[in-house]
């Protein structure tokens, strides 16, 4: 008889578990220890893990037979600190006094760049990396077949913990990494050079990164970006286990190795959806991880505070609506003078400009870096989806339901998010979105899993007395779009310069003090996180009109950076940035894809030349010059008085 | 020629101004003391010597060289020693580690403090040798601190008003170990509000006040001094 | 009972005790400075007063009503003001709107998500009102953070007393400034509860500050109240001079 109590069934099990966890503690172990340095959470560090793929094959490619299998298991890990110090050395170090989500998206943008650098040099197909034939075959276990790669690597993994171990519990160096990751400044008194320091600790972190990536190389497959999937998991180990904490990444790689392995035998539907489960359920139980500690709020004094002027404020803003007549009038005309094509482009960029005009109020006005954003244009695209196709519900309706239910969801997550900050409030946030993503990817019975939802009947929309609408063609979907989204950007903008919106904005720039207004910041956060759910949901739903097709693609963690991305290109503290962010993404994209498949790349290179040279984004530099001079020229003054009751 | 000399030192926290003109000398084996209120100034001056804060205008000579302005890990490596006010122990590193990550510029001395030599120092350190610095009590973690601080073997090792919070048992042990410190030849400059340690300890002082210096001579003529004592340091 | 009364509070971190059966009370439109050498428990016991920290026991009542252990957003609604020791103002945002966003929360306007916030013209008008009074309204359309150290103190000033506070508890006022700002500041304040009749309490480390204003004194040294008095008192107080010049060390 087969079943959980048959040994070799067992064993088989427990060693495949543990395989897993030594690849993810190979890598998250120089995650979390760069983090505990440097206080930078490594998107690239899946890449540098790709990276040390790269090189095993490369080396076993040069050199064959077992000869070249050591040899590239040694030089990848040293390949990769090399690539690591000279990033770190050239770019990171530029950033470290930057707001984190400037160090998240230097770290976004170089994986994008290594990826498609990758692709370039050795080609967008999988590899594989042959192992010598001592270690092809499979030994047997208690009755159970085992690969004998594994049980090297379940033998290495252990080995290298208990190095690393000793490295940082015996050795002079890791006695002075330890006391910096405790208090920097002491120990910059006590004669240690940070900056060498902090390259040292991110080229280990690379040899971890590289290490893992060659153990892993001929065990898996590489090709380009197998190390965003890898990256994401090692988040979730390294939150779990609490940030910075090796120990935490330890517990973590076994947990999620374990939790992974019983989920593909007891719940398949499921198992991808549970780790992002456990990252929720310890996260709003012990929002530092299992063993973490609080992480020390910057004060305010440490941060760059380089935008001080790039908003046009409330106070400055113009009162002169024909500013606004403008472009709408140009956008009402746009369709008589452009194709099909430059429609169907626009009414995609009213989507994305809408959903991350809606995001923005929680980053730029209120300073919550959310990266689950995707979870709510998902909620939001498959209640439209599944309200047409599977009922006889109206267009209207079903749009208006979409923001119901997308506010349910921003509602309930936004509870337990709400009550963290910083890295942790995006990590969970992350975790939330990846959950609904994996219900939509596996509920096949509600959601049609991968397939998605197909051929969405756009109904005719009535009007009162005046006949039906048919939005069914893409001018009239371009109109439809750009009414409904525009009303709710105007709505927006509204709440933004409302004071509900500077006490937002309050809460951003100096949360305490916002408390000793008399203000519940909590239930602020709270109420901003519900608006801009509810929002991004609304896009979700025009999406899935325009689009008539949704994937569970829309709702993957990738998605949730777009509007990230937006809100950078734009200008983080204005409030049209996050639109034309939008604008230059998508027409960026429109045309690059047209010229090469490098796309990627470019926007890596875009993104890293927006974080070294202009974080305030393209219109943060416009309203930076226009304050200047309004300021100047006193018309400022004039209005403000103006305004004023008494005059 | 003094070992330290500062200059006119002028050195602010963002905007605001804290130091003004500051100037005073220390010279080679001397102990001197820096007198002051909270907030007078006295925090300030030893981030400003020891570039944590590096001064806006004026000058710190050590043993001759302009240190203003250099990272604060070179001005340690060049043999300033400083023990903050806070007891900036490792938490998560044990007694001994605490000890370990400072040895440095052994081969600049003739004999270099080492770890037994510090405990020679301070027994109760070796007792609770293994312990997390976490688990040290406030005096404990005040020695621990000034212990790790000569593990950098400093020429001039600046004390930040060591008997702060402590029971006058500990501040008069402390006293003493202040004075065998000297006797190993390192130069002191302590920061205190606590009027009878210094005179305890030091030869000379000076009255900080609002960020700039007050008074500056000798002890005992400072604790005759009956208007000083008022203005500054009493209230 | 008196208007503030903070009775018996014990707060301890760790093993340490920062404050040990603190009790104090003050009447109200008095003038109360408290100080005490570093580390006295001064900062710990204005968190405590005012809903950062919870007291392990005792309790604060203000106007007659418990404010220990309730958070500080309720606390401040109850009409106490508190300013930091390390300037504590909305950088990235103009003097201007950072007194606004303050009367927006003291008019309970924060809510309003569909009205935008200039044409609440009442709140303009107090807004240049609280500015004039601080002597900053030319400075209005300034970002916060480019204002000079002193400037920044009294922006957060006008904050605090853009909420209308009966009790004003103020960490430090004149921490980093000038001789010159912080006499002004003084002045300030002074007039200000003097016209408003408002309650002060405050720490400060200048002695001519504490003596030149103050009412009553409290001195705290290691978490206890050693004096409680008018300054004259203090100043003969043989327990305060230990406390500030250290004792005498036997040989």
């Amino acid at each position: 008889m087969t079943g959980f109590l048959d040994i070799s069934f067992l064993t088989v099990q427990v060693l495949s578990a543990l395989r897993l966890a030594a690849f993810l503690f190979l890598i998250s172990s120089g995650l979390t220890l760069i983090f505990g340095v440097l206080n930078i959470l490594n998107f690239a560090h899946g890449a540098l893990y790709m990276l040390g793929a790269y090189f095993m094959f490369w080396v076993t490619s040069q050199v064959t037979g077992p000869g070249g299998f050591f040899l590239a298991m040694a030089m990848a890990p040293l390949g990769v600190a090399l690539i690591g110090m000279i990033l770190e050395m050239g770019l990171l170090r530029r950033i470290y006094i930057q707001e984190e989500i400037y160090q998240l998206l230097l770290t976004y943008a170089l994986v994008l760049i290594i990826d498609d650098l990758a692709k370039i040099v050795f080609g967008a197909e999988y590899k594989s990396i042959p192992k010598p034939a001592f270690l092809e075959g499979a030994i047997t276990l208690f009755g159970g077949t085992v690969p004998t790669y594994t049980i090297l690597v379940v033998v290495i993994a252990p080995t290298v913990a208990a190095l690393l171990w000793y490295l940082l519990y015996r050795t002079k160096t890791g006695k002075v990494i330890r006391a910096t990751s405790s208090d920097r400044e002491m120990a910059d008194a006590l004669g240690i050079n940070m900056k060498a320091l902090f390259t040292l600790v991110f080229a280990f972190g690379a040899v971890l990164a590289g290490f893992g990536g060659a153990l892993a190389g001929p065990a898996r497959t590489v090709f380009p970006g197998v190390g965003t999937e890898v990256i994401i998991e090692c988040f979730v180990v390294v939150v779990i286990g609490g940030l910075g904490n090796l120990w935490g990444a330890l517990v973590g790689s076994l947990l999620i190795g374990a939790l992974e392995t019983v989920g593909i035998i007891v719940f398949p539907e499921f198992e991808m959806g549970l780790i992002y489960l456990l990252m929720v359920a310890v996260l709003v139980v012990r929002p530092w991880g299992l063993f973490g500690k609080p992480l020390k709020i910057k004060a305010l004094s440490e941060k760059n505070l380089s935008f001080e002027s790039q908003e046009i404020s409330p106070v400055h803003f113009s009162s002169r609506p024909w500013l606004w007549v403008i472009p709408v009038v140009l956008l009402l005309i746009f369709p008589a003078f452009a194709g099909r094509f430059y429609q169907y482009l626009l009414t995609q960029i009213f989507v994305a400009a809408l959903m991350a005009v809606a995001f923005n109020l929680l980053l730029g006005t209120t300073g919550l870096l959310s990266f689950g954003q995707a979870a709510f244009f998902g909620v939001g695209a498959y209640t439209v989806g599944l309200l047409l196709t599977k009922t006889g519900t109206g267009t209207m309706p079903a749009l208006g339901l979409s923001l119901f239910t997308s506010a349910v969801a921003a509602s309930v997550i936004g509870f337990f998010c709400v009550r963290l900050t910083g890295v942790h409030f995006a990590m969970l946030t992350l975790a939330f979105g990846q959950l609904i993503f994996a219900i939509a990817f596996k509920w096949y019975g509600f959601t049609g899993g991968d397939n998605g939802i197909q051929g969405i009947p756009v109904r005719e929309i009535p009007l009162a007395g005046l006949g039906l609408l048919d939005i069914g063609s893409t001018k009239s979907m371009y109109y439809f779009v750009l009414v409904v989204a525009g009303l709710a950007v105007a709505f927006l903008r509204r709440v933004r310069s409302s004071p509900f919106g500077a006490t937002l904005k309050a809460i951003r720039e100096n949360g305490q003090r916002a408390s000793y207004l008399g203000i519940n910041v909590t239930l602020y956060q709270w109420t901003a996180f519900v608006i801009a759910g509810t929002f991004t949901g609304l896009a979700g739903g025009l999406f899935a009109l325009m689009e008539r097709s949704i994937s569970p693609e829309i709702i993957h963690w990738t998605k949730s950076a777009d509007p990230v991305l937006m809100t950078i290109i734009g200008g983080i503290y204005t409030f049209v940035g996050p639109a034309v962010g939008a604008v230059v993404l998508i027409v960026l994209n429109s045309y690059i894809v047209a010229w090469t498949e490098y796309w990627a790349l470019v926007l890596g290179m875009v993104l890293l030349l927006l974080v070294l040279l202009l974080p305030g984004g393209v219109i943060g530099f416009v309203n930076e010059k226009a304050r200047d001079y309004l300021t100047r020229s006193g018309w400022i003054r004039r209005w403000l008085f103006s305004k004023s009751a008494t005059s | 020629m003094a070992l330290l000399e500062l200059a006119s030192v002028n050195t602010f926290y963002g905007r605001s101004h804290i130091l003004f003109d500051v100037s005073l000398s220390v010279g080679k084996g001397e102990v001197v003391s820096l007198l002051g209120r909270n907030g007078a100034g006295k925090s300030t001056t030893f981030r400003s010597i020891i570039g944590l804060t590096p001064p806006q205008t004026g000058e710190v000579i050590f043993k001759g060289e302009r240190i203003s302005g250099m990272r604060a890990f070179r001005i340690c490596r060049k043999g300033v020693g400083f023990v903050p006010e806070d007891r900036r122990c490792f938490p998560d590193l044990t007694v001994r580690e605490n000890l370990e990550v400072a040895v440095r510029r052994e081969k600049q001395t003739s004999s270099p403090w080492t770890v037994e030599k510090v405990y020679s120092l301070f027994p109760r350190l070796q007792e609770r040798e293994k312990n997390l610095g976490s688990q040290l009590s406030g005096g404990e973690q005040q020695m621990l601190t000034i212990a790790r601080t000569l593990m950098t073997n400093p020429d001039l090792l600046l004390l930040d008003e060591p008997s702060e919070g402590l029971a006058p048992m500990i501040v008069a042990l402390l006293a003493d170990m202040i004075i065998r410190i000297r006797a190993e030849g390192v130069t002191v400059l302590l920061a205190e509000q606590n009027l009878h340690f210094c005179a305890k300890v030091a030869d000379r002082g000076y009255v900080i006040d609002k960020g700039s210096v007050k008074y500056e001579g000798k002890i005992s003529d400072l604790l005759g001094n009956e208007e000083i004592k008022e203005k500054y340091l009493a209230v | 009972m008196a208007f503030l009364e903070v009775r018996d509070i014990v707060k301890s971190f760790g093993g340490l005790r920062a404050l040990q059966d603190v009790s104090l009370s003050v009447e109200k439109g008095e003038i109360r400075a408290i100080i005490g050498p570093n580390g006295a428990g001064k900062s710990t016991l204005f968190n405590v007063m005012t809903g950062l920290l919870s007291p392990d026991s005792g309790e604060v009542r203000f106007d007659g009503e418990r404010i220990s252990g309730i958070p500080p957003y309720r606390v401040i609604r109850k009409g106490i003001g508190r300013s930091f020791q390390i300037t504590n103002i909305f950088p990235r945002m103009s003097v201007f709107e950072n007194v606004q966003v303050a009367l927006f929360s003291h008019h309970r306007e924060n809510r309003s998500a569909l009205t935008l916030a200039r044409n609440f013209r009442e709140v303009t008008d107090e807004v240049l009102a609280v500015l004039g009074l601080v002597g900053l309204a030319d400075k209005f359309d300034s970002s916060a953070s480019v204002l000079s150290h002193g400037d920044q103190k009294r922006l957060e000033i006008a904050i605090t007393l853009a909420c209308r506070p009966r009790l004003l508890m103020l960490d430090e006022p004149t921490a980093g400034m000038s001789r010159f700002e912080s006499r002004e500041t003084i002045a300030l304040l002074q007039k200000i509860s003097r016209e408003q009749g408002l309650t002060l309490v405050f720490t400060e480390h200048d002695m001519d500050i504490v003596f030149g204003i103050s009412e009553k004194i409290t001195v705290l040294q290691q978490g206890m109240v050693i004096a409680d008095g008018e300054p004259a008192e203090i100043k003969a107080n043989p327990e305060v001079r230990k406390a500030y010049l250290g004792e005498e060390i036997a040989e």
